[in-house]
């Protein structure tokens, strides 16, 4: 039924999304539908945002300190909550970006030679 | 309910909504009709109210929440078992309430501080062997110290007061002038006497009544301020009451007044003391000035005494000080407080751990029982750590109302106590109505508790096995591996063992205690006590009235023998002085040895039946004018003489004394006290040395009440003023020196029938559910053929096996716990083996006892509906 493509799309890690939330607000205050989309277009629709659990990652963070939000208009003039990364929130995210390179980097070194034997 | 956080629930709804709004907008501008738009987003969304319940959850205030609707929850499990919860709270409220209860009379004792200003100030002087110092030393002591802001002296002393009813013995303090300002309390009425109303000596007739006796004695006359009371008979000036709450300084003893202490000459009539050295009659206490440690006080008290005893080697010889908390006489009677109160403490610690233990197992029980729900609810989506929390809420809020329940028992038990007063001639009364401390502890406990015995279930459920329980598996239990109840099982098992052994031993101690050699036979003896000095009796008409009494009184009927004294051994009124024998005359102050003296008549020693192991017992014609005699017991002889025949020798009674000349050595005995063990003691001729304290002997035949009302009768009709006191049989009133056996053994004896009550239900609860889940298998045995002695055998070997093994646990506990019921007990020998012997046969017998119902529902298991029960 739905049309929308089928192909199947990469469901997120668990705590992937504080990252890609915490990325995505680097480039300016964004509201929540606004986030969910960019990341769908910035991974070239391979990565699915949950939006069910978008918003309870958005509070998580906003107790965190790494972002904070306010309401605001949208640019088609709807009241939406936009969220903005906060000083903690950059240092966050550098930290995270940092971890997570490291972690992708140790897979591929593990994953690495299957593929070339393969 | 959630106001007080910080971002509201509508708030994150508006949002979603916000989004969803957003969503449509842009699947309309992909071209989709408003309605797909609409269902397209909500169902990208997922779940609105599932974002919004984990939006909730992550709320601040959350835990608050689950917790109300826990205790709730847990109210009505509660209330659906009414027989558990009646059981639960009963035995934690008995287990809380003796806790609360021990510790609101150790609060009392030891802990709380004396009602006066800034306590923590306060020092007691305490110097080796004694408490009290000599009048002369005192006035030193204040005077030359650097330390204390105020040093009071003060002495507990009885006195004849006239109030309404007539005259009567009452008890007071005779305080030095500054004794109220240094103290810092405020008169309830009138003022207080200062240092300017006690400055030469009889010249201070005033007296500050308790707030006790103003009521009892003088109705509350709010008038009494100026008017005049008899106090020996001489006139007084009330200036003043003391509050409610101040009972002077110490914690036992609750004065009915206050007189200047140079008053002393006229308080104790014949016997002025405050200008002698040989004559330590002064307890005192200072505040210690701001900033000023008690090391620094105690060096700087100790340079004071050096000089003293190199100025007066004679009396002084030795001084030293060491600061006590005041309100126990020093170490005199504050150690074995201390010891008494922290070893009633330790035991009924053990109670409620006891009573955990069982509650533990029954929880647990019944934790098996709602296995079933709570699968349900670990398959419906709780988690572990819900299904936990709610475990533990339970067993809190049982913890909590049988802790409030227990508070309320110790609450009105500890009023009792307050308002009792021992027997005595002496008024002992403790305040230990409970106060926060109190509250606080109990309130601790109750907590403790609850989280004690709320483990093991806890523990047990959060292991639970949703899948198989409800597949129906039946949980087992009885063979194998030990459980956690065993354990539990065991574990009270030990403690019912060294609680009972506890009580027995007191049991045992008292018993012996009254069996034990007095030296002296009480049985038969009455005795009448009376103080011709405070009566206003000169030296020569005291022994006129005296030797009256005596006369009249071995005339009456049924009478054996009569004498007088100044005392009776093991009565509270015991004198001593320091003995220097004839041979050593360079002893030192500090190496004499003090003696118990008494002052008798003839006829003593055959009235009290005291042994004469050799010479002779006094007679009329030992008197003032032939020369000294005195009667020594054997440890004098042994101890202070160091000869093997006493006979002869000759000692003086303080440094300056008279030389006496030993005439009869007597057997030992018991003096101040149960735990004396040979203490020196000797008597002299009170016609020798006269005495206006007087106790009258009477041995006779006669029931002990018919017999006191005789001498009544007869002493009245000799002087109708005159108070008596400590009238009755000896027996009975040597209770002071049986009370602290007495009451160690009652409250002992509670302990362990509370310990044997809860070992009872803990093995009935055990066999009862071994039973009842093995009923399955103990039908299908039965069906098979096995006979009654078989299916008891089942049963009965593993209770029996954690019956052993709690025994030997508790035999070891109790060994170690020797020392501690040694300071509870006298004479406690925990090693003792008929006690751990009747200890053991108790343990049996409450196995037996506890297992007999569950055992006999064994037997009747009827296979036919056991195996078709499901």
């Amino acid at each position: 039924m739905p049309t929308q493509d089928e192909r199947d799309r990469i469901a997120l890690l668990q705590g992937t999304l504080d990252l890609l939330i915490l990325r995505t607000l680097l480039f300016g205050a964004q509201h929540g539908q606004g986030i969910a989309r960019s990341i769908q277009l910035q991974s070239h629709d391979e990565l699915m945002v949950d939006h069910g659990s978008l918003y309870p990652a958005l509070q998580r963070l906003e107790k965190q300190g790494w972002i904070s939000a306010e309401w605001g208009t949208s640019s088609n003039n709807r009241k939406a909550r936009f969220y903005k990364l906060t000083k903690a929130g950059r240092k966050q995210l550098a930290h995270e970006t940092g971890q997570w390179q490291r972690l992708a980097t140790a897979i591929g070194r593990v994953l690495g030679p299957q593929e070339s034997e393969g | 309910m959630f106001n007080w956080r910080r971002r509201r629930e509508p708030d994150f709804t508006q949002e979603i909504e916000a989004h969803l709004a957003l969503e449509v907008d842009r699947l309309r501008g992909e071209g989709m009709s408003a309605e797909e738009a609409q269902a397209t987003a909500r169902r990208e969304f997922g779940n609105v109210l599932r974002a919004q319940e984990q939006f909730r959850e992550s709320g601040r205030w959350m835990w608050l929440d689950h917790l109300l609707r826990d205790m709730k929850f847990a109210l009505r499990v509660l209330l659906r078992n009414p027989g558990f919860t009646t059981v639960a709270v009963l035995s934690l409220a008995l287990g809380i309430g003796v806790n609360a209860l021990v510790f609101s009379v150790a609060n009392a004792v030891v802990l709380r501080p004396l009602p006066v200003s800034r306590p923590e100030q306060l020092a007691f002087l305490e110097p080796p062997h004694h408490p009290s110092i000599s009048f002369p030393d005192y006035r030193e002591l204040r005077d030359r110290n650097q330390v204390f802001s105020g040093l009071v002296g003060y002495r507990i002393v009885a006195v004849e007061m006239e109030s309404q009813s007539g005259p009567s013995r009452s008890w007071g303090y005779l305080a030095t002038g500054n004794y109220f300002d240094v103290l810092g309390v405020r008169p309830y009425l009138g003022r207080f006497f200062h240092p300017a109303d006690d400055s030469r000596p009889g010249a201070s007739p005033y007296a500050v009544l308790s707030y006790g006796s103003w009521k009892s004695r003088f109705g509350g006359d709010r008038e009494i301020v100026g008017k005049t009371i008899r106090i020996n008979r001489q006139p007084y000036t009330v200036i003043g009451v003391a509050g409610p709450e101040f009972h002077g300084t110490e914690v036992f003893y609750w004065p009915e007044i206050w007189v200047p202490m140079m008053m002393q000459a006229q308080i104790e009539p014949g016997n002025s003391w405050l200008e002698r050295r040989e004559t330590g009659n002064t307890w005192t206490i200072g505040r210690l000035k701001d900033g000023v440690t008690r090391s620094r006080a105690t060096a700087n008290l100790n340079t004071i005494a050096a000089d003293l005893s190199r100025r007066f080697p004679s009396t002084d010889d030795g001084l030293r000080f060491k600061l006590a908390t005041p309100g126990l006489v020093g170490d005199m009677l504050g150690a074995l407080t201390r010891a008494f109160s922290f070893g009633m403490l330790v035991l009924a610690g053990l109670v409620l751990l006891a009573a955990c233990t069982n509650l533990a197992s029954l929880v647990t029980a019944r934790g098996k029982d709602r296995q079933r729900e709570i699968a349900i609810r670990l398959s419906i989506g709780a988690t572990r750590g819900r299904v936990l929390r709610q475990v533990l809420t339970e067993a809190l809020v049982l913890a909590l109302m049988g802790g409030t329940a227990g508070y309320g028992l110790a609450f009105v038990l500890s009023g009792v106590l307050s308002a009792w007063r021992a027997p005595l001639d002496f008024p002992v009364q403790f305040d230990v109505n409970p106060d926060w401390r109190v509250f606080l502890f109990a309130t601790a406990i109750s907590v403790m508790a609850g989280v004690l015995f709320g483990l093991a279930p806890a523990r047990a459920a959060s292991r639970t096995d949703a899948n198989a329980i409800l597949k129906g598996d039946q949980p087992r239990w009885g063979r194998g591996k030990l459980a956690a109840r065993d354990v539990l099982l065991v574990v009270q098992v030990a403690l019912c063992f060294v609680l009972v052994s506890a009580c027995l031993l007191s049991v045992h101690g008292l018993q012996r205690a009254f069996a034990t050699n007095l030296g002296f036979q009480p049985q038969g003896v009455s005795i009448a006590g009376f103080e011709l000095g405070l009566a206003g009796y000169t030296e020569e008409k005291g022994r006129d009235f005296r030797n009256h009494a005596v006369e009249n009184i071995a005339a009456l009927p049924g009478v054996e023998s009569v004498s007088d004294s100044n005392s009776v051994p093991l009565s509270i009124d015991q004198s001593s002085c320091s003995i220097y024998p004839e041979d050593q005359p360079n002893l030192r102050t500090s190496e004499s040895q003090s003696a118990i003296m008494y002052q008798v008549s003839p006829q003593f020693f055959h009235t009290m039946r005291i042994e004469l192991l050799a010479g002779r017992e006094f007679t009329w014609h030992d008197d003032a004018k032939s020369s000294r005699v005195a009667v020594v017991n054997r440890a004098f002889a042994k101890r202070v003489l160091r000869a093997e025949s006493a006979l002869g020798r000759r000692f003086r009674c303080g440094h300056g004394g008279e030389l006496t000349e030993v005439v009869g050595e007597a057997e030992d005995g018991k003096y101040e006290s149960l735990a004396d063990s040979n203490q020196p003691a000797f008597f002299v001729p009170i016609l020798q040395v006269y005495n206006s304290t007087t106790i009258l002997e009477v041995r006779s035949s006669l029931p002990d009440n018919e017999i006191t009302a005789r001498i009544r009768e007869s002493l009245t009709g000799l002087d109708p003023q005159l108070p008596l006191y400590s009238t009755g049989g000896l027996v009975q009133l040597l209770g002071f020196a049986f009370f602290p056996m007495k009451a160690a053994a009652i409250a002992l004896s509670f302990f362990g029938v509370l310990a044997a009550m809860l070992a009872i239900t803990g093995i009935y609860g055990l066999v009862s559910y071994s039973v009842a889940s093995r009923t399955r298998e103990i039908g299908i045995r039965i069906a098979m053929g096995a006979n009654q002695s078989q299916v008891m055998k089942l049963v009965a070997t593993r209770v029996a096996a954690l019956l052993a093994a709690g025994s030997v646990l508790g035999l070891f506990l109790a060994l170690a716990a020797g020392s501690v019921l040694r300071s509870v007990i006298y004479g406690a020998s925990p090693h003792d083996p008929r006690v751990l012997l009747s200890v053991l046969l108790t343990i049996v017998v409450l196995g037996l006892v506890s297992s007999w119902g569950p055992a006999l529902r064994a037997l009747r298991i009827d296979p036919a509906v056991a195996l078709r029960r499901e």
